[in-house]
């Protein structure tokens, strides 16, 4: 029993590199070699899908790509699978970001999409890009899209993009999507939620889903995604699997070997203190 | 992003990698890299988003001339960064104050409050068609909510039947956090991934990609 105790005890001074070692090894082998553990989808992300499943080929909905390159591991695996989902349906899009780290990163997943399916810059899509100001924006673009941005993010004057004869304010977009690494998918709930009755459904980081909750709750946002977890449901669900899905065994590993550090850290703690009475 | 970007990418996520063995000059570097780029870029696109495009664009070429009253109420911030000419940025963020309390006010309570607090006190008896769980939630949502406030209440010792409705609530907020927790460790590991998966499928060309 000593030698047990003993033994747990020095867990508590082991080198940390030991544990990032061990993590990285824990998170790397199923990235290598895929388990293809079931994914389970929860209500938050099947509300999502409901609102994208009853939009119509021709509908127009306005994304906003609220993240930059430090959560893009996180987010753009929802981004990727809304437009390949939205693009499979003929579903067209109005593209901005409020971040000026999200215009490389809508760029490319724009330009993926739009290759892989056909679709034209300005009639299938079109990128509003980065405006300065978010709570102007958002509280704005309730009244014309145009004219919150006179330009696109190209310099091309917005009167000269057919797709937005379509669609010029929340009123013609049946749908918001947000997917965000900050309080922006709040703000779009606060804004263009509260003000102008748009319907909002977000795509949240794993440390800002708790966030959300309380909005969801509320029937302020119609349904989100949470995380890395979120993205893989809704790539099951449209069966369009990709990175998250792929990345999902590491996240189950990687929690698995979490847990087992918090026990042995607590067991240790728990072996240093019986020590020390019995030293008494 | 092909060939010589992904190495450079690489190499960056390696060097940065590196802290975790020992603070090092090759991390340094990636650090500084990092910053300097980010700062470059974040300059470019505010000068290209909020000068060129909102400002240069519709006074210049569209004779909107109105927009120099904003543009004269930014200028004015930069006064502060001299100690005698500070108070004339006083303007500029009085107005902004003011602009931005009047349209954030009204919506921020019907938001984060007004709905909120309805959405707490959902009666579901008056609500058709609840399973026994949605019963359930919206009585933990309650007696969750009401026993946090009692445990900020700070106007009376927390003793007897106050004591104990505390106590509840700093259980609730244990679950709080706890969730909160396992969701950063979610989004931790997510950015790991991420990494690997770069560096896997992208850099190595191993794996599926």
């Amino acid at each position: 029993m000593d030698r047990f105790l003993a033994f747990l005890e020095r867990l508590m001074s082991i080198d940390r590199r030991w544990l990032y070692l061990a993590v990285a090894i824990a998170v790397a082998v199923p990235v290598l070699r895929p388990i293809g553990l079931p994914v389970k989808v929860s209500n938050e992300t099947r509300d999502f899908f409901a609102q994208l499943e009853a939009l119509h080929e021709g509908d127009v909905i306005l994304f906003s790509f609220d993240y930059e390159a430090d959560t893009n591991a996180e987010l753009d695996p929802m981004s990727r699978v809304i437009w390949d989902y939205c693009f499979s349906r003929g579903i067209r899009i109005v593209a901005l970001t409020l971040y000026p780290g999200g215009v490389g990163i809508a760029e490319n997943i724009m330009n993926e999409a739009a290759e892989k399916y056909g679709k034209e810059y300005g009639v299938d899509y079109v990128f509003l890009g980065f405006n300065a100001d978010w709570s102007g924006t958002m509280l704005r673009m309730g009244e014309s899209f145009r004219l919150t941005y006179p330009a696109e993010q190209y310099g091309k004057a917005t009167t000269e993009i057919p797709l937005l004869d379509d669609a010029d304010k929340y009123a013609d977009v049946p749908l918001l999507v947000s997917i965000a690494s900050s309080s922006y998918a709040e703000y779009w709930a606060i804004w263009a939620g509260g003000k102008f009755g748009q319907k909002i459904v977000t795509g949240n980081t794993a440390v800002q889903a708790v966030l959300v909750y309380p909005y969801y709750q509320a029937g302020q946002i119609l349904g989100f995604l949470g995380g890395l977890k979120g993205a893989a449901e809704l790539e099951t669900l449209t069966d369009l699997p990709g990175d998250a899905t792929r990345g999902m065994d590491s996240q189950s590993t990687g929690h698995g070997l979490m847990v087992l550090f918090i026990l042995l850290g607590n067991l240790a703690y728990l072996a240093q203190k019986i020590r020390q009475r019995r030293a008494v | 992003m092909e060939g010589f970007g992904i190495w450079v990418g690489a190499l960056l996520t390696l060097a940065i990698f590196s802290f975790l063995y020992r603070e090092n000059p090759i991390y340094r570097f990636a650090e500084h890299l990092f910053v300097g780029v980010s700062a470059g870029y974040y300059l470019v696109q505010y000068c290209f988003s909020a000068l060129y495009k909102k400002l240069w664009v519709p006074v210049v070429d569209n004779g909107q001339w109105l927009l120099l009253g904003g543009g004269v109420l930014g200028a004015l911030m930069l006064f502060r960064f001299h100690r005698r000419t500070e108070w004339i940025s006083r303007f500029a963020i009085a107005f902004y104050v003011a602009a931005w309390s009047g349209y954030v006010i009204p919506s921020i309570l019907k938001a984060q409050v007004l709905t909120q607090v309805r959405s707490t006190i959902l009666m579901p008896w008056n609500t058709p068609g609840l399973t026994w769980w949605d019963h359930l939630s919206a009585a933990l949502i309650l007696i969750g909510t009401v026993s946090i406030l009692i445990y900020f209440y700070f106007s009376h010792e927390h003793r007897g039947p106050l004591k104990a409705v505390s106590q509840v609530g700093i259980t609730f907020l244990m679950i709080g956090f706890g969730a909160s927790f396992g969701y950063t460790i979610m989004g931790r590991i997510t950015l790991l991934i991420g990494r690997f998966q770069y560096l896997f499928y992208d850099w190595l060309k191993l794996g599926s990609s």
